[in-house]
């Protein structure tokens, strides 16, 4: 019978790996969004202030 | 902007319900491998990125070609995306394939040909982003960039090809098992499971992510419009 080789950390930082860099880019789609917004509510206010 | 669809929220939820199912079903379903132990899991994921990683160039190439035929820049927004998201499921397959290798090929990386056709396609995507910075007009930037998708594509079917066409050290799964080949097994029935269920999964989370990356280009254009305005 053979014995199988210990490679469970390899497994961890493999699906750690995937979490982290998945996450990391979904914040930065949230980031992105949010800062993006905000810019867009302050470009409405001033094309407002310049149409008055 | 327009309010987020319904259907996105939907299948927002069902692609994080489809992650964990499919964490699920690679860790605890699907059995250890023998001869590797533990590390073959994460195999599940390593070509589940891969694909569609490779998906979203192919996509990006068939938005370039659209975008030149009928000059709508809504298309160049969907090649930005289609090259974004899979610039980073690409970057984890390899990222997975390089922390497999190593106890399986004692090495974290080697230059045999997928390794190096999809580092090459990874890098030629990380460029594509350097060419578009570098072109400020935007009709120009669109043209190249759809151009240059339309390139670079040719690397995608180079580098899923690699592995059944040269000597090579990867395991090839699904078809011919390569007689170099090290770290390859067959697949058991619980394995296959869990294997197309991380296929499906992350092709259902491709398109829910590319979706709202195409709703942030939108948002992006429209900002930019809008300060052209304020600027007049």
């Amino acid at each position: 019978m053979s014995i199988s080789p210990e490679t469970t950390n390899y497994m961890i930082a493999g699906f750690v790996t995937f979490f982290v860099v998945f996450s990391v880019y979904i914040t930065s789609l949230f980031v992105r969004w949010n800062n993006l917004n905000r810019d867009k509510l302050a470009l409405e206010e001033l094309e407002k202030d310049k149409k008055s | 902007m327009k309010k987020k669809p319904k259907i996105l929220l939907v299948l927002d939820i069902f692609s994080l319900v489809l992650l964990a199912v499919a964490a699920y079903l690679s860790l605890n379903f699907a059995p250890m491998e023998v001869t590797m132990g533990n590390v073959q899991k994460v195999f599940y994921f390593h070509v589940a990125n891969a694909w569609v990683g490779m998906l979203g160039f192919i996509a990006a190439g068939v938005a370039g070609i659209t975008y030149l035929r009928s000059g709508n820049s809504k298309w160049d927004n969907v090649e930005v995306a289609a090259v974004e998201i899979s610039l980073v499921f690409f970057l984890i397959a390899i990222l997975l394939g390089s922390i497999w290798a190593r106890p399986a090929w004692n090495t974290w990386w080697t230059w045999e040909p997928r390794l190096t056709t999809a580092a090459i396609t990874e890098m030629i995507y990380l460029a594509y982003f350097m060419l578009r910075n570098g072109i400020e007009d935007p009709n120009r930037r669109a043209r190249f960039s759809a151009v240059y998708t339309l390139v670079g594509s040719v690397s995608v079917p180079i580098t899923f090809m690699a592995i059944r066409l040269f000597r090579t050290i990867h395991p090839v799964v699904i078809g011919s098992e390569s007689a170099q080949a090290q770290g390859g097994f067959n697949m058991s029935p619980d394995m296959k499971i869990a294997f197309f269920f991380a296929l499906f999964a992350f092709t259902i989370i491709f398109i829910d992510v590319f979706w709202n990356r195409i709703r942030l280009g939108i948002l992006q254009n429209e900002v930019e419009e809008l300060k052209l305005k304020v600027m007049e």
